[in-house]
């Protein structure tokens, strides 16, 4: 995934970048990605966006360490990207 | 600039993390809770989540010294450091070697909202918290006697099989129900206590289902779009298919 992908979000490329910095280990990189939003979005915004990487960052764990299906409905609804983003892949590699 | 609630629902959660819970002690949730931490620095973690098969990998695991047996600390580690590759065969093997899956739900549970309060903590330049002193008690050991396996690799409490026995994880009094039972809300019903500490935190750093679905209204800071972005990229950074 590129970091520089237009996403058609406002703000979405500094958040975008937050979360690559967030789960990566770089810490002057987090350091200039929290700047950003800031700067971009105001301080409120970089806690509550900071809040939801940190949930996500939780529930996926749980949902991968349950193996809980994904139900038929939503997998429906998301069939389309869920292909052009080749999500089945990682499948592949659970053991 | 942090709000009230999401500053008690990090409070609560550390309070809940020491308490004794359903299966595990307060002393060994704090436990989970530590290793959860160290799992980060496990050399044979690192090594582990870049070979091609995680299960073909010989070695131990670099652990704190605890109560924990090797199996809580080989799932603990594993869950934290290379949650996209887990399978239905590694958590037969978990529970083969005597990890019942009542007290792996609550493991996860608790190695879930660690993650999640930690890694919140640390994209927001904020200092961690410091790991609770455990309180005493011993653990309930209740089941709710409507699990039923079928759904996922452990027995799950469909929210139309809950009795009065059981607590109101899907809150659905005095009503309507506000935790819609979506597989994800089901995957820690096992051990219900568990379900609910993860998601009354959850709901607080994300929104609550209502919320969610609520276009009208923006509840964050940041917007639905904003936040549904973030948590999709979130999600394929960990390889999460779900």
């Amino acid at each position: 995934m590129d970091g520089a992908t237009v996403t058609g979000v406002p703000g979405g490329e500094v958040l975008l970048a937050l979360v690559d910095a967030a789960l990566g280990r770089d810490p002057d990189v987090l350091v200039q990605a929290r700047a950003a939003v800031r700067a971009s979005l105001g301080l409120t915004a970089l806690i509550d966006a900071t809040a939801v990487i940190g949930a996500f960052d939780g529930i996926t764990r749980i949902a991968d360490a349950t193996g809980i299906p994904l139900e038929p409905a939503k997998a429906e609804q998301t069939a389309d990207f869920f292909a052009a983003l080749e999500i089945g892949r990682f499948r592949a590699q659970k053991v | 600039m942090m709000r009230e609630d999401l500053a008690t629902a990090q409070t609560q959660a550390w309070q809940r993390v020491a308490a004794p819970g359903t299966w595990w002690t307060g002393a060994e949730r704090v436990a989970i809770a530590a290793e959860t931490r160290h799992a980060r620095d496990c050399y044979f973690c690192a090594a582990r989540a870049v070979a091609l098969s995680p299960l073909a990998m010989a070695g131990a695991h670099e652990r704190l010294e605890s109560s924990l047996t090797d199996v809580a600390v080989e799932a603990i580690h594993r869950i934290r450091t290379d949650p996209g590759r887990l399978g239905e065969t590694w958590f037969r093997r978990l529970c083969a070697a005597g990890l019942s899956e009542e007290a792996y739900i609550e493991l996860v549970a608790v190695v879930a909202v660690v993650t999640a309060v930690d890694t919140f903590r640390h994209a927001a330049g904020l200092e961690p918290l410091p790991l609770p002193a455990p309180t005493e008690g011993a653990p309930t050991q209740d089941r709710p006697r409507n699990a039923h396996p079928g759904l996922c690799w452990v027995a799950t409490l469909a929210p139309e099989d809950v009795t009065p026995d059981d607590p109101d994880l899907y809150r659905e009094h005095p009503g309507p129900r506000e935790r819609y039972g979506a597989n994800i809300q089901r995957a820690l019903s096992l051990v219900p206590r568990s379900m609910m500490h993860w998601w009354d935190l959850l709901e607080a750093m994300y929104q609550s289902s209502r919320e969610m679905r609520d276009f009208t209204h923006e509840y964050r800071a940041v917007t639905h779009p904003q936040i549904e972005l973030l948590a999709a990229r979130v999600a394929a950074l960990n390889r999460c298919e779900y």
